[in-house]
């Protein structure tokens, strides 16, 4: 439908390939995968320590210390504020995956 | 909140017992937030707000203001800089892309000129490097430059992204939501970091010079683009007239928004003149530290080495 066309233009402009998301087609909460290049230096801002990009939530996880940073319209949320605990379920916004 | 201290607890068994004093959790010390007097935390949310506040008009604020000389003092801050194709840059308080978007065209003309010139040796070519200067890809426009943009507003990487799409940028250039006193990015990667009008509203600056050096390459080099202090005294009154009497105006008739503007003034004049800023630099490990004014230190440029 409309919502669905909306994405595909989006995904046209998203230029260097960050726009492959599942297509879910709901609301404005596709997600968007980070740029590969970033990962390369992309750590977590309290340990420094290398993260893990988890597709199915779209976040950027520390084992190490059980947290989960979010992707938010592409953009990694690296701010301790927006994490959450890995032990907790993800939030609702984050699942909506087919 | 809760999550703040679940973490703090859980980190509380490293040698962090200062990552309470640093997270301020406690009542903190008292700052300044323009000319009012707050805590370490209601300076971050206070800044957070007049941000996500004029986000939206941010640029043509910064048009209106500076009747467009912003612009000359950041292209000034790229000729500086001057990158060569291939440099890696982190911007920080990067917001609406303004340096990220100078650095990527500087970096394509000399792409372009590098090509150029390697055209001009080979007259004759190979098969191979002709079926080559047919896969526009191979060629690298960019010449494996990149620069991340790193801001702790949402709004503004919002509307930096919108700005990029809608002028074209897309190549080298990515967006990470961080923060300035903690950076979200590995030891010793960068060629460059450069941070334009963003250091005034970072409530620990020596935290983020810390980690400017820690993120830069040995060789790596620190610039700083911010509004400074004007010596001449004559100037300095004229300078004191247009910002409290023009400046706020403007704000509320262009950007609805007095009190960002109010604070944007007062915080020029409550941060370090030219000569502390650079000590704190050199505090932080910098090697030739200097700064140039530009506009007799209404603004300046300060540089530092990685050594």
């Amino acid at each position: 439908g409309l919502a669905h066309g909306r994405h595909c233009h989006r995904q046209r402009e998203n230029g260097s390939g960050s726009g492959s998301g599942s297509g879910s087609g709901s609301g404005s909460a596709r997600p968007q995968p980070p740029e590969p290049s970033l990962l390369r230096f992309l750590v977590c801002p309290l340990s420094k320590r290398p993260l893990r990009y988890e597709e199915a939530t779209n976040e950027l996880i520390n084992e190490e210390l059980g947290i989960a940073y979010p992707i938010i319209d592409g953009i990694p949320n690296m701010v301790p504020e927006a994490a959450r605990m890995t032990h907790k379920k993800p939030p609702a916004e984050g699942s909506e995956q087919p | 909140w809760r999550l703040w201290r679940c973490r703090c607890r859980a980190l509380l068994s490293r040698p962090a017992g200062r990552l309470w004093a640093r997270r301020g959790l406690a009542a903190g010390p008292e700052m300044h937030f323009g000319f009012q007097t707050v805590t370490e935390e209601e300076r971050r949310e206070k800044i957070y707000q007049v941000f996500e506040s004029v986000a939206k008009k941010y640029d043509v604020m910064n048009d209106s203001m500076t009747l467009g000389i912003h612009r000359v003092w950041k292209d000034i801050l790229m000729h500086k800089m001057n990158p060569s194709p291939g440099t890696l840059l982190l911007d920080v308080a990067g917001g609406t892309g303004d340096i990220a978007f100078r650095f990527i065209n500087y970096v394509r003309s000399a792409r372009e000129r590098q090509l150029q010139r390697k055209l001009k040796h080979h007259q004759n070519l190979s098969w191979q490097e002709i079926f080559e200067s047919y896969q526009k890809d191979k060629f690298n426009s960019l010449g494996d430059s990149q620069v991340v943009v790193c801001d702790i507003n949402r709004e503004m990487l919002k509307v930096g992204k919108q700005k990029a799409q809608h002028l074209g940028y897309s190549e080298g250039l990515s967006w990470v939501l961080g923060n300035a006193e903690e950076l979200p990015f590995d030891s010793d990667k960068f060629d460059v970091y450069t941070i334009a009008f963003g250091i005034r509203n970072v409530t620990r600056v020596d935290l983020a010079l810390q980690e400017a050096y820690r993120v830069l390459k040995p060789g790596g080099r620190f610039l700083c683009l911010e509004f400074s202090h004007v010596s001449n005294p004559l100037l300095s009154r004229l300078y004191d007239l247009y910002s409290f009497q023009v400046i706020p105006v403007l704000g509320e008739v262009i950007a609805g928004d007095w009190k960002s503007y109010q604070y944007l003034v007062e915080s020029i004049r409550r941060f370090p003149p030219q000569e502390d800023l650079k000590a704190m630099i050199e505090d932080a490990g910098f090697f030739k530290v200097d700064y140039e004014n530009l506009n007799f230190g209404i603004v300046a440029i300060h540089s530092g080495f990685k050594l």
